[in-house]
């Protein structure tokens, strides 16, 4: 059945070759993982790169821009390598170091795609407050000196690591250009499909479907992508509701995390 | 499109890493992190459409996300605090009191922590104590005494 | 009497005790305690007292008159039990000549055996539990007398052996009563199969199950005869055994001997008078079914001779008094049963047989129940000590036991004119006369003559030899018996008395008199023939036989004592033969209990390795498969979390087929 599966369905559309990136990423990921035998590293920093080569020729596509692909293929590959050095660290401080990086990227990546708001936003969350905190706690919570037993096993790396890339060429496959094409065809046909969503009807506040198209509000002004104010007007005028209920919910957890943290173990008498 | 491609691409392998991290370390600290990097690919998905469509939707999308990811980075710290404080470990492997019955025999049986490998620069090196002249015939070319 | 009056005392006979049966067993324990025997007394005398009425009113005001006046009956209607298809039966009393006798004799010893227990059983702690089960005893027992129809006959017949069980097994705690009781049950048990296939035959043959329609109707017997040849021989030959269990007769009289683990009222009404005799009457009141069947009453009297010899020959060397008494008991009872079976000898013989017997049953209920109590009596002075090796020479402490007793023995050997000497010389008669009958079996008979005079000689040798080695002899007591040792109090002393007027009376007074043959013929099935005649060589046979086997007894136990252990000695393999049984236990044991035993192990087996096997194997099946699911329940997150990766890329997967298969 599966042979008949492989040679019926055509799933990489063509792109057969991304197999051998993803099997490369495996191999790196999986030998990079900690585990009580320490295997040597730079074999697994050697596949690793290997891998994000492969990728990068058989999965890239150039756009129009150079210096676009170039800022984007930097941003990508530190994004991707800090992951990969992140999760596959024995020390949860270098981990905690190593996720700073990957939001940094990844913030690199949002201004590229006109998020600057976002961007900073995500830098001084994540790299700011939440790494902050993390790091903290592993200050607080440091009992060996040294790298404590789990910290130097991973539990079940075969098994994660072949799901985890398994998702990722289902992810691939789905991905491929011709199927994402249909997203791109442009705010029309994605208008089209929203009206035949609806029956045509007029939207209301509320009942703003999460379907493609521009939103009245932020229609008003049309305001640019990438302006603080547009996403402002985009917030607070289509999503108030939602901001509100995020607010709350923030003073929720913070309260929650207050009351959680103070809360000493019951000595039993 | 290419471009939103590539971007779709990123946060996949992004998500497919954080999805390896949380299921194979054991620290309770490694574990967010690599929840936290599910999300910042898929924050980076949304971003790419957003970008595609030319609304900031998929942006207010993922500023909510900044906004859940700090509430849960917050709350599941101060679960950490307390769960530390119980078992004085962040092994996430302590806590398995709702599975069946002897399946698992606890956390022991284990190695102990290998001793970490530091480079040798890194070594702090000994030094004799003050007022007495150190014994250079001994001395090794690591300067370890 | 008017018709009323006459159904009212119809139903008054049993229903008396049994509601007295009722109120003890309901108030017995916590109120009426040590009062307990009053409403069963009271009702036997209700009882005893409307039994009388039918006998000597109801009966008579009825006879001559109707139809059927040949056979007066007095019927009470009472509930229609079953009507299904064909089958009708309905509870409705009826007593006839000879079910009145029955009844009469029935109700006159409980009320004796009673008033007996109330001293007899002063103290138990069971004596709320004693009264109601007697109360039940005798509203079965006189059920099964006045019954109307087979299914009800047998339905009491079950009723009885069940009180029988509980009073046998009365002292429960101790366990040879328990296993006495469960063998009286059990080996009863194997009679009611048989007695239950000769119902079912009789079923299917009659279309009846009604006595009306079974036995009264003279030409269907002769069709049915004729048409299913031996038909009548399997009904008459399977109710026979039904007879067998219940009246103990060879070989199911192993109960009997060991049902003496009762108090001694319980042997003296149970297994002396009424309940053994159930058998008997049954044959009788089947007599128009069994003179169709001439070769079934050889047998019948053949089985009936030989247990009587059979258990004269083991009471012999008997030194439990109580098993002597019982095994007198199953003689007497083959005596009762040879005489019914001299019926074969021919048509002018069936009056005079069933006449015989009858006579026999009703005289031997006085003298037998006389004889249990007083030897209940002794026991009662002797601290519950039976066995006479332990104690002798009674008379001087014990004076009116003793002369009751003497009484008794003397009916039981058939001294000239006890009744015991009456009813016993009418079956010598009844024998003799089929012997010199006209019918194919006459030289049969011949032996069962010599074997009935034997008998006689070997019971007035062993009553005697009980006799005398109990109250003659020095005086010597057992230990329990404490330092002196007293005559019973009044309450049992005067129903001793009584009955043992009626043993040495009775059979005077309704015998020779002409009294009870002529009230006994008006029964169905025995009109024709004699009912009694004096035939002189019997009677002088018996006679004899009493004389010679009293004085040998006396001679051998008083005259010069050491003849008795000389006489063992002569042969010890015949002396163990006979203080064994014949083995006849053992031999059911290794033929019958050995082998069911194995079946029942079989079975055991069967069920525990095999049916257990199966079910808990059917119940570990979801077991097994929980097992494998069991390990993905670990309690760890990260298990989870990859269970739910595994689930993702199936999903994932499964999209991408269908996209590109689509």
């Amino acid at each position: 059945m599966t042979a008949t599966l492989l040679a019926q369905a055509d799933w990489f559309g063509g792109h057969a070759l991304a197999v051998l990136p993803v099997l490369l990423g495996f191999l790196a990921v999986w030998w990079l993982l900690p585990r009580a035998k320490v295997w040597p590293r730079p074999v697994g920093v050697l596949l690793g790169l290997a891998a994000l080569a492969g990728g990068g020729v058989t999965l890239f596509q150039p756009g129009a821009a150079v210096t676009q692909d170039l800022l984007f293929g930097f941003f990508a590959l530190v994004a991707i390598g800090s992951a990969v050095l992140m999760i596959t660290n024995r020390n949860p401080l270098y981990s905690a170091l190593w996720f700073v990086v990957v939001t940094l990227c990844v913030c690199g990546l949002f201004l590229l795609r006109s998020a600057p708001f976002l961007a900073a936003a995500s830098a001084i969350v994540y790299a700011g407050a939440i790494i902050v905190t993390f790091l903290f706690l592993i200050m607080l919570a440091q009992q060996a000196v040294g790298v404590a037993a789990y910290d130097q096993r991973a539990s079940q790396p075969l098994a994660a690591t072949l799901l985890g890339f398994l998702v990722l060429g289902g992810l691939l496959c789905a991905l491929r250009p011709e199927r994402t094409a249909v997203f791109a065809a442009g705010p029309a046909l994605a208008q089209a499909s929203a009206d035949a969503d609806t029956g045509g009807q007029g939207r209301t506040l509320l009942s703003y479907p999460p379907a493609l198209g521009p939103s009245p509000l932020s229609q008003r002004g049309n305001q640019p992508l990438g302006t603080v104010r547009g996403l402002g007007r985009s917030l607070f005028g289509d999503y108030l509701y939602a901001v509100e209920l995020a607010g709350t919910l923030l003073l929720v957890a913070s309260i929650g995390a207050i009351a959680i943290a103070l809360r000493t173990p019951r000595r039993k008498s | 499109m290419s471009e939103l491609h590539n971007y779709l691409l990123v946060g996949a392998v992004l998500f497919a890493l954080g999805a390896i991290g949380f299921v194979t370390r054991r620290n309770l600290i490694m574990m967010t992190l690599s929840a936290e990097l599910m999300l910042q690919g898929v924050s980076l998905n949304l971003v790419a459409f957003s970008y595609l469509h030319g609304n900031h939707q998929g942006q207010a999308f993922a500023v909510f996300i900044v906004a859940v990811a700090a509430c849960e980075a917050g709350v599941a710290l101060a679960l950490f605090v307390a769960l530390y404080q119980r078992r004085k470990t962040l092994d996430i492997r302590a806590w398995r009191e709702l599975g069946e019955e002897g399946l698992v025999s606890g956390t022991g049986g284990e190695e102990p922590p290998i001793a970490p490998v530091l480079p040798a620069a890194l070594e702090s090196p000994r030094l004799t104590p003050a007022g007495r002249v150190p014994d250079i015939s001994k001395r090794r070319a690591d300067n370890r005494v | 009497m008017s018709e009323a009056a006459r159904q009212i005392a119809l139903w008054l006979i049993p229903g008396a005790p049994a509601a007295a049966c009722v109120l003890i067993a309901l108030t017995g324990v916590r109120w009426l305690r040590e009062r307990s025997h009053y409403p069963c007394i009271l009702a036997l005398c209700v009882s005893l007292g409307s039994s009388l009425g039918v006998l000597l009113l109801g009966i008579p005001d009825i006879a001559g008159l109707g139809p059927d006046g040949s056979h007066p009956q007095v019927s009470a209607a009472g509930y229609e039990w079953i009507r299904v298809g064909g089958l009708d039966v309905s509870i409705r009393l009826t007593a006839d000549a000879m079910g009145a006798i029955m009844v009469t004799m029935v109700t006159l010893v409980s009320l004796l055996v009673a008033i007996y227990s109330v001293g007899y059983m002063r103290g138990d702690p069971g004596y709320a539990r004693f009264f109601a089960e007697f109360s039940l005893f005798v509203f079965s027992m006189s059920m099964l007398v006045l019954a109307s129809n087979f299914l009800v006959l047998f339905v009491f017949w079950e009723g009885v052996g069940l009180c029988s069980y509980l009073l046998i097994g009365f002292w429960y705690r101790r366990p040879s009563a328990a296993a006495a009781a469960r063998k009286a049950f059990l080996v009863n048990r194997i009679g009611d199969f048989g007695f239950l296939l000769g119902v079912f035959l009789i079923w299917g043959t009659f279309g009846t199950l009604d006595y009306q329609g079974v036995l009264g109707r003279e030409g269907v017997l002769q069709q049915i005869a004729q048409q299913h040849p031996g038909r009548l021989e399997w009904i008459c030959g399977l109710l026979f055994l039904g007879a067998v269990g219940k009246s103990a007769q060879f070989p199911l009289h192993v109960w009997l001997p060991d049902a003496m683990e009762g108090p001694s009222p319980v042997s003296a009404l149970i297994h002396a008078a009424t309940m053994v005799t159930a058998g008997v009457y049954m044959v009788a009141r089947c007599t128009p079914l069994f003179v169709q069947a001439p070769f079934v009453q050889l047998i019948v009297a053949g089985i009936g001779g030989f247990t009587a010899l059979l258990a004269a020959l083991i009471a012999l060397t008997q030194y439990d008094l109580k098993r002597v008494l019982a095994y007198s008991t199953v003689s007497q009872l083959g005596y009762m049963f040879l005489a019914l079976g001299c019926a074969a000898g021919g048509k002018e013989v069936v009056t005079l047989a069933v006449t015989a017997a009858i006579f026999h049953l009703f005289t031997h209920a006085f003298f037998k129940a006389l004889l249990f109590l007083s030897a209940g009596s002794v026991m009662h002075s002797m601290g519950d000590v039976i066995d006479m090796r332990r104690f002798s020479g009674l008379r001087g402490v014990l004076p009116v036991t003793h002369l009751t007793f003497l009484c008794g023995a003397l009916a039981l050997a058939g001294f000239p004119l006890t009744s015991g000497f009456w009813s016993k010389d009418e079956i010598l008669a009844a024998v003799a006369a089929a012997s010199h009958g006209t019918s194919l079996y006459a030289k049969s008979f011949l032996v069962l003559q010599f074997t009935a005079v034997v008998t006689a000689l070997l019971t007035a040798f062993y009553t005697f030899r009980a006799y005398f080695v109990t109250f003659w002899g020095e005086a010597r007591f057992p230990a329990e018996a404490g330092q002196h040792p007293h005559e019973s109090p009044p309450v049992m002393s005067v129903p001793l008395v009584i009955l043992a007027l009626f043993a040495l009376a009775v059979g005077a007074a309704i015998g020779p008199s002409g009294l009870f043959g002529p009230y006994l013929a008006q029964t169905r099935g025995l009109t024709g023939g004699e009912e009694h005649v004096v035939a002189w060589m019997p009677m002088l046979l018996g006679t004899a036989a009493a004389v010679i086997g009293i004085a040998a007894a006396w001679l051998a136990y008083v005259g010069s004592p050491g003849l008795s252990g000389r006489l063992a000695r002569v042969s010890t393999t015949a002396y163990n033969w006979s203080l064994n049984k014949f083995y006849w236990d053992e031999i059911f044991a290794a033929l019958v209990v050995r082998p069911l035993q194995g079946v029942a192990w079989l079975c055991r087996v069967l069920d525990d390795y095999l049916v257990d096997f199966l079910v808990n194997a059917a119940g570990r099946i979801p077991w097994m498969v929980g097992s494998l699911l069991r390990p993905v329940q670990n309690g760890q997150v990260q298990t989870y979390a990859l269970v739910m990766m595994i689930g993702l890329a199936a999903l994932l997967l499964a999209v991408l087929n269908a996209w590109a298969g689509g």
